[in-house]
C-alpha cells in the first residue's frame, strides 16, 4: 500500500497554493514535512489525506486515484489529525474516540463488541485508557491531542497524517507525543514546525517553500545550513553526533543576514 | 274615534315639524363655531373646496348635493352608490386607500372631512390634525368614530358606548350646517328615519321572538378565526334596533372569535359581508358561503341548515350612511325567518 | 525517557455502550415522551375555548375510532374531531419538525444558537404572506398559506445562492442566512407600513405570530407525512451528524460525504420548516430550545437525539396550544407568545446549569 502525489497542484480561487508536488510515501516510514508559514504544508497534507481533491495532478492510494476509491474507503486507510479540532459537545473521551469507527458502521453493520475492543486498544496505545469516561472539555491540550490520535487509530489506518500535532503543547508533551507516534505500527506523515523534532524523529523530510516541494531526503541531506538560510531565513550550524543524528544550533541575533523570504508567492 | 284622533295628532305634529324644520333651515349664520370631537371648528364662510377621506363621508356630501365642492376623495371600500356614479366620475380620486399628506394639501382644501381618526387624527396615517391645522385647514371627523370610542389602541378601536344612527345624523346636520345646506340636511335625515321606522314596523308585525344573529365580515384565512361584529358597533346597533340578539359580546368593533364559540352559540341568522375588496379569499361572499356549507362544524349550525344566511353590503355593517340599507336587509330576513317558523 | 500518566494499567473491560443503564434511561425517556404525547393530544381534545364535558369528548373519540354509535350533538362532535384533534395533530407534527430541524442545523452549523429560521424561511414566509394579504398578489385566489410557502422557498433560494460565493462552510451559511432574513424582514415591514389598512395588517400579523385556528384534517394529511418522512430522512444521516462533532474537515476525514450531507439535510430541514410555517405561521423558540432540552435528557448522540427532539417538540407545542386557548377567557393568544414565554426562561435555566456546553 503506497500513498503518492503526482504533479499535484491546488488552487484557492485563482491563487496557486501548491503546484507540481510529487511525493511517494514509503511503507513504515516517518516522513516529516517542513517549511515556513505559507509554504503550503497544510494544503499539501489535505490533498495527501484525501480531504481535498487536487486541482491538477493526481493523488493516489495503492496506485489507485483517490477519486475512484471513494471517501469511506479512503477513511479506512488514512487517518488524519488536524492542527486544532475542538468541540463544545458534552461528550466523553470514549465517545470522541468511537467516532473513528464511522467508516466501518452502517445500518447493516451497527456497533458491536468488536468496535468496543478497537476503541479500548486505541486508548491504551495512546496511554489514555484511564481517561475513557472523562468529559472531553476537562482534558488538557496534550491529552486532547492524544485522544485525536486514538480516534485516528480506530480507523485502523495504514497511514497516519498529522498536521502540526505539537503546536500548542509544552515540551514534555511534544516529545512524548512524537515518541508515541513513532512507536505505532503505522506509516506516519507529520507536518512539523520544530526542525529539531524533525531531525530527531523523521526517517525522511520533505521541505516545502512557496507552494513547491523543493527537497526530499534524509534529515542530514535536508537540514543543512544553506537550506536553513535560504528557505527559513535563519543562520545555524548543523552538528552530526556519533549516531548520525542531526542537531541544529541556531545563531541568535544574526537574522539580518541572508535574503528575507517573502511569505507566499502568488 | 281614538284612532281618528291619533291620526289628526300625527298629521299635526308632522306639519309642525315640517314648519319648524323649514323655519330652522334658514341660512347658516357665519362666522360659525361648531363642536366636533372635542374641538371647536371655526368657519367664516361655507367652504368651496373640501377633501373627503372616507366613502361614507363622501357619500353624505354627495347626498347633500355638494359634489361640486368636493375636490378630492380617498379611502374607498367599494364602488360608489349607484345614484352617485355620474357625479363621482368628475371628482378627482386622490387614492383608493389613504393618499399622502401633500397630495391632500395640494388640492388646497378649506376643509378636510375624515371618516376615521385612523387616517386623520392624533396619529393619522395621512396626517395628524395638527399638521392640517398648521396650514389653517380645519379637520372634521365623523362623530361615529370619536364619540364613545377609544382609538388609542389603533386598528378598528374599541367602542365603549353603543353606536346609534344619531351619530350619522349628527354628521349629516354638521356638514349641512357648515356648507349652508341645512334644508337638504334635514330632508335627508327625515327620509332615513322614516325608512328605519318602517323596517322596525315590519319586524314587530312579523311577531318574532328571541332571534339571534352573528355578523361575519371576513377572515385572514378562510378556515381561521373570523372577524365578527362586536356589540357596540354599527352591526350591533342594527341587531339591537330590530330586537335581534348579537351572540358576540365584545366591545371591540371587529374582534376575532373562534368558530368553535360561534358554532356552540348557534345563531338563528348568519349575516355575511359582501365587499369589492379582494385581499383575503374570504372577502368574497361566495367563499364565505362555501365555507359555511362545507366546513364540518359550521355546516351543522341551524342557520346554515335552514338557509338563514343573509348577504349584506359590508359597508352597511359599518357606521356609514348605508347602515339604513343594513337595517332593511336584516328586517327582511327576520320576517322570512318568522314566516317559515 | 518521559513519564506516562498513571502507570500502564490493564485495558478496561469494554463497557458495552449499547446495553447498560445509559441506554435504558434514553429508551425510557423516549417511550415516556411518546405516552405523554398521546396523553397531551387527548387533553387538547378535551380543552378549548368552550367547555365540552369529558364524557362527550370520550364518546366522540369512540365513535370515530371504532364506530361506537353514541349519540352526540353534531356540533360538539365536529368541534372535538374536526377542530381540536386535527389541530393537536398538526401542532405535534409542527413541533416535531421544528425541533428536528433545529437539532440538525445545530449539528451541521456547529452552532448552539442555530434554528430553522436561520435559513431565511420565516422571514420569507412573512414577506409572501403580506404580499398576498396587503399587496393583493393572487387577487384573492391565493391563500396566505400558499403565499407564505412560496415566500419561504424564494428566501431560502436567495440564502443558498448567497452562501455559495460567501465561501463554503458553516460561517458562510449563517451569515448568508442572517443577511437574507434581514432583507426579507425589511421587505415585510416596508409593505406593511406603506400599504396596509388596519384590519389587513392585523390579520397578517396575527397569522405570522403562529396561528393554529384554521387547521383542519387536510392540513394533517400534509403535516404528518412531512414530519415523519423528515424524521426518517434525518435519522438515516444520524451517524454522519455525529461525525461533525469535531468540524467539517474531521467529518471528511472520517469518510462522510460532507457536501452531500449538507445539501440533503439542509434541504430536508428547509422543506419541513417551509411547510410548517405555511400551515401555522412562524412559531419561535421551538427549533432553538427543544434540541438543548433533548440533549439534557438523552445526550448528544444523534441516533437518540433526533427522535427525542421530535417527540419533546411535539409534546411541547401541543401543550403550548392548549395553554394559548385556555389562559384567557374567550380569547386565543398567538401561540408564538406562549412558546416564547416558556422558551426564554427555559433556555436561561439550561444555560445556568452549565449545559451551554451542548
Amino acid at each position: 500500500m503506497s500513498l503518492e502525489l503526482r504533479n499535484v497542484g491546488w488552487n484557492a480561487g485563482f491563487k496557486k497554493i501548491i503546484s507540481d508536488v510529487s511525493l511517494r510515501v514509503t511503507r513504515g516510514e516517518f516522513l516529516g514535512v517542513i517549511g515556513p508559514n505559507g509554504s503550503g504544508k497544510t494544503s499539501m497534507m489535505s490533498v495527501l489525506g484525501g480531504i481535498r481533491a487536487p486541482s491538477t495532478g493526481q493523488a493516489l492510494l495503492g496506485d489507485q486515484p483517490m477519486k475512484k476509491i471513494g471517501r469511506r474507503n479512503l477513511a479506512r486507510h488514512i487517518g488524519f489529525v488536524e492542527q486544532q479540532a475542538d468541540t463544545i459537545d458534552r461528550i466523553t473521551v470514549r465517545d470522541a474516540v468511537a467516532l473513528g469507527r464511522t467508516p466501518y458502521l452502517s445500518l447493516l453493520t451497527p456497533w458491536s463488541g468488536h468496535d468496543d475492543a478497537i476503541v479500548c486498544e486505541a486508548l491504551a496505545s495512546v496511554e489514555m485508557g484511564p481517561f475513557a469516561d472523562r468529559m472531553w472539555h476537562t482534558l488538557s491540550g496534550g491529552e486532547k491531542q492524544r485522544v485525536h490520535i486514538a480516534r485516528a487509530l480506530t480507523q485502523q489506518p495504514d497511514f497516519l497524517l498529522l498536521d502540526e500535532p505539537t503546536n500548542h503543547l509544552d515540551i514534555h508533551h511534544q516529545l512524548g507525543l512524537l515518541e508515541l507516534v513513532r512507536a505505532l505500527p503505522v506509516t506516519v506523515v507529520a507536518a512539523l514546525h520544530d526542525l529539531n523534532h524533525a531531525a530527531m524523529f523523521c526517517d525522511r523530510i520533505a521541505m516545502m517553500d512557496g507552494g513547491k516541494l523543493i527537497a526530499l531526503g534524509t534529515p542530514e541531506q535536508i537540514l543543512t545550513s544553506q537550506n536553513l538560510r535560504d528557505v527559513f531565513g535563519v543562520a545555524a550550524d548543523i552538528e552530526i553526533d556519533d549516531q548520525g543524528r542531526c542537531h541544529i544550533r541556531y545563531h541568535a541575533g544574526s537574522q539580518k543576514t541572508g535574503p528575507i523570504k517573502k511569505d507566499r508567492v502568488a | 274615534m281614538i284612532n281618528h284622533d291619533k291620526r289628526v295628532l300625527a298629521v299635526g305634529v308632522f306639519a309642525a315639524g315640517l314648519i319648524s324644520s323649514v323655519s330652522f333651515a334658514s341660512a347658516t349664520e357665519y362666522p360659525l363655531s361648531i363642536e366636533n370631537c372635542g374641538t371647536v371648528l371655526q368657519f367664516d364662510a361655507a367652504p368651496d373646496r373640501v377633501v373627503s377621506l372616507g366613502q361614507s363621508t363622501t357619500e353624505i356630501l354627495y347626498s347633500l348635493g355638494l359634489a361640486d365642492k368636493v375636490k378630492g376623495t380617498g379611502v374607498w371600500f367599494g364602488p360608489v352608490m349607484d345614484e352617485f356614479k355620474d357625479v363621482n366620475a368628475s371628482v378627482p380620486r386622490l387614492a383608493d386607500n389613504d393618499p399622502g399628506f401633500e397630495t391632500v394639501v395640494a388640492q388646497k382644501p378649506q376643509l378636510v372631512a375624515t371618516q376615521y381618526q385612523w387616517h386623520v387624527g392624533p396619529k393619522g396615517t395621512v396626517g395628524t390634525t395638527e399638521q392640517f391645522n398648521e396650514l389653517s385647514i380645519p379637520v372634521y371627523t365623523a362623530p361615529a368614530d370619536c364619540v364613545g370610542k377609544d382609538n388609542a389602541g389603533g386598528g378598528d378601536g374599541v367602542r365603549h358606548e353603543g353606536f346609534t344612527m344619531d351619530l350619522i345624523y349628527r354628521e349629516i346636520s354638521d356638514l349641512a350646517q357648515i356648507f349652508d345646506a341645512e334644508d337638504r340636511g334635514d330632508a335627508l335625515i327625515a327620509s332615513l328615519k322614516e325608512r328605519q321606522e318602517s323596517s322596525l314596523a315590519r319586524v314587530t308585525a312579523s311577531g318574532h321572538d328571541n332571534v339571534s344573529a352573528v355578523f361575519w365580515f371576513s377572515s385572514p384565512e378562510i378556515n381561521s378565526d373570523p372577524y365578527v361584529a362586536g356589540k357596540n358597533g354599527a352591526a350591533g346597533y342594527i341587531a339591537g334596533k330590530l330586537g335581534v340578539r348579537n351572540i358576540i359580546d365584545s366591545n371591540e368593533e371587529w374582534p376575532t372569535v373562534g368558530w368553535e364559540t360561534i358554532a356552540r352559540a348557534n345563531p338563528d341568522i348568519i349575516v355575511i359581508g359582501k365587499m369589492g375588496r379582494r385581499r383575503f379569499p374570504a372577502d368574497d361572499w361566495q367563499v364565505k358561503m362555501d365555507f359555511l356549507k362545507t366546513d364540518p362544524v359550521a355546516s351543522q349550525m341551524k342557520a346554515v341548515r335552514n338557509g338563514n344566511i343573509v348577504v349584506m353590503d359590508a359597508q352597511s355593517m359599518d357606521p356609514t350612511i348605508r347602515l339604513i340599507n343594513g337595517i332593511e336587509t336584516l328586517a327582511e330576513a327576520v320576517e322570512r325567518l318568522s314566516a317559515s317558523n | 525517557m518521559f513519564e506516562t500518566s498513571p502507570v500502564q494499567q490493564p485495558v478496561q473491560p469494554p463497557r458495552q455502550s449499547l446495553a447498560g443503564r445509559a441506554y435504558l434511561v434514553r429508551a425510557g425517556v423516549s417511550l415516556g415522551a411518546l405516552i405523554l404525547l398521546v396523553g397531551v393530544i387527548a387533553m387538547a381534545a378535551a380543552k378549548g375555548e368552550t367547555h365540552i364535558p369529558l364524557g362527550t369528548v370520550l364518546q366522540t373519540i369512540a365513535n370515530h375510532l371504532w364506530q361506537a354509535g353514541y349519540d352526540v350533538d353534531p356540533i360538539d362532535a365536529g368541534i372535538i374531531w374536526n377542530y381540536r384533534i386535527s389541530r393537536a395533530m398538526v401542532a405535534a407534527a409542527c413541533g416535531a419538525s421544528l425541533a428536528l430541524s433545529g437539532a440538525v442545523l445545530q449539528a451541521l452549523l456547529r452552532n448552539s444558537l442555530a434554528d430553522p429560521y436561520l435559513l431565511g424561511i420565516s422571514a420569507g414566509a412573512s414577506t409572501g404572506a403580506v404580499s398576498v394579504a396587503i399587496l393583493g398578489f393572487g387577487a384573492g385566489m391565493v391563500s396566505l398559506s400558499l403565499g407564505a410557502f412560496v415566500g419561504a422557498l424564494v428566501a431560502f433560494g436567495f440564502v443558498a445562492l448567497l452562501a455559495i460565493p460567501a465561501g463554503r462552510g458553516a460561517g458562510a451559511i449563517i451569515l448568508a442566512g442572517v443577511a437574507g432574513s434581514q432583507l426579507f424582514n425589511a421587505l415585510t415591514s416596508f409593505i406593511v407600513t406603506k400599504a396596509a389598512t388596519a384590519d389587513e395588517a392585523r390579520g397578517v400579523m396575527f397569522w405570522l405570530l403562529g396561528n393554529l385556528s384554521g387547521v383542519r384534517w387536510p392540513d394533517v394529511y400534509l403535516a404528518l407525512p412531512v414530519a415523519v418522512i423528515g424524521l426518517l430522512g434525518c435519522l438515516w444521516y444520524s451517524r454522519a451528524l455525529d461525525a461533525f462533532t469535531f468540524g467539517v474537515e474531521s467529518a471528511a476525514s472520517l469518510g462522510v460525504p460532507v457536501r452531500r450531507v449538507y445539501v440533503v439535510l439542509i434541504a430536508i430541514a428547509a422543506s419541513m420548516t417551509a411547510v410548517m410555517v405555511s400551515i401555522v405561521g412562524a412559531i419561535g423558540f421551538v427549533g432553538l430550545v427543544i434540541p438543548h432540552a433533548a440533549r439534557f435528557f438523552v445526550g448528544t448522540r444523534h441516533g437518540f437525539l433526533l427522535p427525542a427532539s421530535a417527540l419533546i417538540g411535539a409534546v411541547f407545542l401541543v401543550a403550548a396550544d392548549i395553554v394559548s386557548r385556555i389562559i384567557l377567557d374567550g380569547q386565543v393568544l398567538p401561540i408564538g407568545v406562549i412558546t416564547a414565554l416558556i422558551g426564554a426562561p427555559a433556555f436561561a435555566i439550561i444555560l445556568c446549569h452549565g449545559r451551554v456546553l451542548r
